[in-house]
Parts: structure tokens; sequence; C-alpha cells
């Protein structure tokens, strides 16, 4: 990896997300980085999986080819729009020759139906943005969160944030899935205050066979984070998906895995929602675990009690 | 000028269909009688792009001693792949990372080492994208058009469409006799995204009460109303055919629920109900027309989903025949030059399409066409 020895590097952005909840303590911003090094078939941020910008059509906001039909003639990609004869005239996308489509493109549709998923910004820019809301840090007691994608397939960029943040004063975390070399990893876990990282599965053919790789590499990296890094707490969390984690095995598994480590301050479970999949549409993408359905609200409730039990606390409703 | 193709390779573009055999047949009989030699690449360009998966090198000779044992109504030749695309191949980088690569320029390379002339593809609409962006790189190819829902323009029918058709009348048959025995009505939702033939075919064939196409808006109040009219005391159950990409007027679809702060935090550029634009999501049609008949009819309404049982089985008589004629009219494209285009059926002749021509042309049910007017003549209703 090229080491990037800029104070202000540039980076793949998808988006800025302020007011969040539910990525670390009190109201935070979360700044959504583009590309993932795994391909979990449960992602409900499709539009953050590769690496480049993509572009998103919405339907509902287009006009009609009759109303339009901008998109139908040059300078757009010869083919990547066309009509069928139907119940309207709505432009469709032939995702296969609409490849070469740019920002510059997609900003001449009038109504926005056309756009683009991520940007590039530098780390200055994004911390701009970021340190608007730090009066809302302060009395919450929150700050930010770099997410993805994988924010640590970008560790320079990453970094930087994170290191300007703290320079300011503000709260810092990552999440990630932790499946990248542990350099990109030691470089970041230096300008962070919270790690939230996943544990998918803890089998490692299961992981291998839902997320595209074994766990062998990220469970490595945790170990070596928690060890390395005594001062940044970490919070471990399962998208819970039942048929594929939410048993008892798997969250044993986890407990036993943190159990060494104290500066693991909680096991979080995130029931799976299907939130994200009318963007695969947006992306002309296929969303692959249509069938499967949220955690019954008793599973969920019984495998928390698990985790409570084992960090020693009441069962708490979450 | 006439090409000097020697040898051609065949594949299958993604997803099953009975009876590509057939067309497999027909192309390796026709080129064995030009003297070429055919090979199949296993699992769409896999066997090619992938030779070490597999134990005989990812092609499989297609000679007559092979020919011979093929099953004319089968699909077991050659083996399909989820994807046919080469520009993004999934794989897992030397950093242990997953990622797409573009690995056309492998594809190339490797069919030019196999000495192959030209591939003919059994392809569906996404797959003749590809072979057109394939041909810009310099491929040779012949493609056959294969569509369950016959959905490609230029050829009046699609390889596929009949066996398809044959089963879904097969299988409306069976929830027709449901219905009746239960006194319900049955909404049975079929293949057909962005073309209704196999919904308006089927519908007819088993005189359904009404079929709901992705051409025509539909408008659940009046279909209520014509079943309201139609379904009595004395004929007590009913039959509605809908296709899976069906449409539905502003009135039938709920208005989009705001977006909540965490879903936003979960997944930051969600917009409007969860499944709002999924039309992959197959069951979401009937399911929709069922709930909403359920407050409109005096019967209990049921949704049933025929779906994928449509691509399996065995080829249909019609369908071993179109196969076996596009295979050798792909051939006979080759052989007369008449590389990059698609084989289409213009009663009666067999016609060759460039690719260009062919890209994104949808063969949608035209709103008045015969087909229409013959279920309307039936008194089915249509919403036209």
């Amino acid at each position: 990896m090229k080491e990037n020895n800029s104070t202000n590097p540039t980076g793949r952005v998808l988006n800025i997300q302020g007011y969040c909840s539910d990525d670390g303590p009190g109201l935070r911003t979360t700044v959504f980085l583009k590309g993932c090094s795994l391909r979990c078939k449960w992602c409900s941020n499709p539009e953050s999986i590769h690496p480049k910008p993509e572009l998103n059509y919405d339907a509902k906001l287009c006009k009609g080819a009759a109303a339009c039909g901008l998109c139908l003639k040059a300078p757009f990609p010869k083919g990547a729009f066309y009509t069928v004869e139907g119940a309207d005239d709505k432009v469709l996308v032939n995702w296969d020759l609409a490849g070469e489509c740019t920002e510059e493109l997609t900003s001449l549709c009038p109504t926005d139906a056309l756009s683009m998923f991520g940007k590039l910004m530098t780390a200055e820019e994004v911390i701009a943005q970021v340190e608007k809301d730090t009066s809302f840090y302060r009395n919450t007691g929150g700050g930010v969160t770099i997410s993805g994608g994988e924010c640590l397939l970008q560790p320079d960029f990453t970094a930087a944030i994170l290191r300007l943040a703290h320079e300011r004063g503000i709260h810092t975390a990552i999440e990630t899935a932790g499946n990248v070399p542990w350099e990109f990893m030691e470089k970041v876990l230096q300008h962070v205050d919270l790690m939230l990282h996943d544990n998918k599965l803890m089998n490692p053919e299961r992981h291998k066979k839902w997320t595209g790789v074994d766990n062998k590499r990220l469970l490595e990296n945790f170990k070596k984070a928690y060890e390395t890094f005594p001062h940044v707490e970490f919070i471990t969390r399962t998208p819970l998906i039942p048929g594929i984690n939410a048993d008892e095995e798997h969250i044993r598994a986890v407990l036993e895995f943190i159990k060494p480590y104290k500066n693991v301050i909680d096991y979080e479970l995130l029931p799976y929602h299907r939130y994200g999949t009318g963007k695969y549409e947006f992306l002309g993408k296929i969303y692959e675990l249509k069938d499967f359905n949220p955690p019954a609200p008793e599973l969920l409730a019984h495998l928390r009690g698990i985790i409570d039990e084992a960090f020693g606390r009441k069962t708490q409703e979450k | 000028m006439k090409n000097v193709t020697k040898k051609i390779a065949i594949n299958i573009g993604a997803g099953y269909t009975p009876g590509v055999n057939s067309i497999i047949m027909g192309a390796a009989l026709a080129a064995q009688k030009l003297g070429w030699e055919v090979v199949g690449i296993q699992d769409g360009f896999e066997g090619l792009l992938f030779p070490d998966r597999y134990s005989d090198g990812g092609l499989i000779n297609l000679g007559p001693e092979v020919i011979e044992r093929l099953n004319p109504a089968g699909s077991d030749a050659l083996g399909t792949s989820a994807s046919i695309d080469p520009f993004h191949v999934r794989t897992e980088n030397e950093l242990g990372m997953i990622e797409e690569m573009d690995m056309s320029g492998t594809l190339l390379k490797n069919i030019q080492d196999e000495k192959i002339d030209a591939v003919i593809s059994i392809v569906m609409g996404r797959g003749l994208s590809i072979l057109y962006k394939l041909n810009q790189k310099g491929l040779n190819s012949v493609c056959i058009p294969r569509s369950v829902e016959n959905d490609m323009a230029y050829t009046a029918v699609s390889f596929g469409f009949n066996t398809a058709l044959s089963f879904t009348i097969d299988m409306l048959d069976r929830a027709r006799q449901a219905a009746q025995s239960a006194k319900k009505i049955f909404v049975v939702e079929v293949l057909g995204e962005q073309a209704g033939w196999l919904a308006l075919q089927s519908g007819i064939a088993v005189m359904a009460d009404a079929v709901v196409i992705p051409e025509l808006k539909c408008d659940i109040k009046k279909l209520g109303g014509f079943l309201n009219r139609k379904i009595t005391t004395g004929r007590p159950y009913g039959l509605v055919v809908v296709a899976e990409g069906a449409r539905f007027s502003e009135e039938t679809l709920s208005t989009s629920t705001p977006v909540s702060s965490l879903k936003k935090s979960l997944s930051p550029l969600a917009t409007g109900d969860e499944d709002s634009y999924v039309i992959h999501r197959s069951g979401k049609a009937s399911e929709l027309i069922a709930t909403n008949l359920q407050q409109l009819v005096p019967f209990e309404v049921q949704p049933l989903v025929l779906n994928q049982w449509v691509r399996g089985g065995s080829a249909t008589a019609v369908d071993r025949q179109i196969g076996l004629c596009y295979g050798a009219a792909a051939v006979r494209a080759l052989d007369e030059g008449n590389d990059n285009t698609i084989v289409a059926f213009v009663p009666p002749e067999i016609t060759f399409i460039p690719l260009a021509d062919a890209l994104n042309k949808v063969r949608t049910v035209p709103a008045h066409s015969e087909f229409m007017k013959v279920a309307q003549t039936l008194g089915i209703y249509t919403g036209a």
C-alpha cells in the first residue's frame, strides 16, 4: 500500500449523516466512506460496497421520455438509458452500459432522478462539516464516527479525519468489520477512542459463505487491537439474522472470544432489518437475502439476556 | 468477405431454462457438417476464466459422440453460472479482500489461446449487453435469444417461452380447481418483469377472470368491482393471473412512510418503504393484489407464486424444435459472415439482427394487440 504522507489526504465519501444515535455514545455525525472488503449478503448499504462512485437512479423522480428524455441522447453513453412501451415512459437503465456515467453527466438530469453515490473529499472538508455540530457533541457526549463500507480501507484518510477531530476535542469512533491488513488498523487506532467492530460469524466456513472470506484475519486483527491499544474502548456487534447467526452458539462463541479483554466494554446485537433493500434497485442490483426476516423480539431478548449475564448486569430493555 | 471460422465455442448465460441441450445439438450438428470443431464453455464464461477449477480444463468437446448422447429436452450439457459478466468478476485479491475485477481481457486472451474463432451465446436480455461489450473489445459472437418471458424484441419467440407457458397453464389449471373447491379467489403470480406475455397468454388459455400485466397500471378498485360482478354465489371462485412486474395506480399504492432516524443511521440513504422499489422480490405483486382485494370482495383471496418453478422440467416439443433451429441458424450466421448478431425468428424467416440494434429492446404487450382483444372478447379483465 502506498504511504500517504499528506496531512490532508483525499478519500471517497459516500455520505455525512448528522444526529446519529446508534454509532457510539451521544449524538454523533457519522461519515460513511465508500468501498468494502466483504460482500455480506444482508448488506443494508449496497451503495457503500464499491470504491468508485456509482450511478444512482430513482425512477420515482423521472419525468419520462416525452417530458424530458435528456439522458436518452448524447452526451450520455449510448445504450445506457432506454424506454419500453408500457404503463409509462419512464427511463430505464442498462446497468451494464451505464458504467461510464459521471457526476458531470448526472448533474444534467433536471429532476435528480440520476445522481452519483460517492464523491471525493479531503479530510479537512470532512472535518469542516463534522465540527458544525460540536455543541451537540458536548451536550450529549457524542462525537464523530467513521463508518462504511469499510473505513479502514482508506487508512490515511480515516486517520487524518480522526486526528483532526481529536485536535478539536471531538470524541472519535470507527465502525469496522476488520478485514484489512493489520497495518491499516494499527494506523487508524492511534486516533480512536472507541472502536465498534462486527463479529458476524465465529465459524470460518459460515463466515466465508455469507461474507465472501473466512474470519481468520479479522479475528487476529481484533485480538491484536485489544492487546496493542489498551486505552481504546471496543464494542463488538453482531448483525443478528435468523438462519445465519441468531443462535446461542454464535453469541456464546463471541462472548468467549472477548472474555479475556477488559477494554471490550460491550457486545451489542443489531437486529437484521431491510431498510436498504430499496437501494439495490437504485443501483440495478438484486438483494440476495430477500427471503430472510428480522429476528423475533423474544429471540432477541433471550440472546441479549445471555450477553447481560456475561457482563454481570441485569437484563435490560434495549 | 466470408469469415474463416474453424472452431466455435458455445456457452449459456445466467439462469436455467429447460431444453438448452437442443440448441447445443443444433449448433454442433450444423458445425460438424461444415467440418468445424465445436467446444462448450462450462458455466457461462467460467470454464475459460478459471480453467484450473475444472478437471477437464473448463471446455467440453462437443463432437458427434457427445452430441449423440445428449437429451434434447434437458439442459445439463454445459451448466450455467450466476453471472456471465467478465467485466465484474468477484474475486479475493492478494490482500484477502473481496473486489470485482474486470477479467474481460483475460477472457479474450484465453479465447485466443484456445484458438476459438467465435462464441455462440445463449443469453437473455442482460447477456446481450455483455456480449455487445465483448464484441466492442474484439469478440466474434452470435447470440441466441432465451427468455421464458418472451420479452426479447425482434424475435417472435424466444427459446424457453413455450415450455414456461405450458407449465404455467398446467399450474393455473390446478389453481383454478383448488379455488373452485375452496370457494376462494386465487391470485397467481407468474414471471414477467417488464412484459406480460406469460401472464396474458396463460390467462387466456385457462380462461382466467383477470390478467394483470406490467404494461397497464392496475387499479385494484376497478378489478374488485369487476370480480364482484363476475363472482357470485352461483360461481363462488375466481382466478387472477398477475405478472411479477405488475404496476399499480397511485390510489392503490400507499404513500411512502417517512424515514426514521434509526433507519437513517443504519442505512443513511434509505428512502421510503423498505421494499418500495424492489420488483425482484417475488410474491410482492400477488400479495399486494390479494391484500387489497380482501377488502373489496366477499370471498377469501389467496396469493400464490409460481416464480422459479417455471424454470425447471423438460422442454416442450415446440421449444426443442426452436432450439435445434436456433442452434443451427447461429452456425449459419457465422458461416455467412453475420457475426455479432442475434438470431431472430420473424415468421416465416430466421434472420440475424446486429447486436447493437437489439440492445435495450423489450418486447412488451401492446395495449391494442390481438392477444389483448382476444382476452377482452373472452370476458377476461385486463384493465385496458
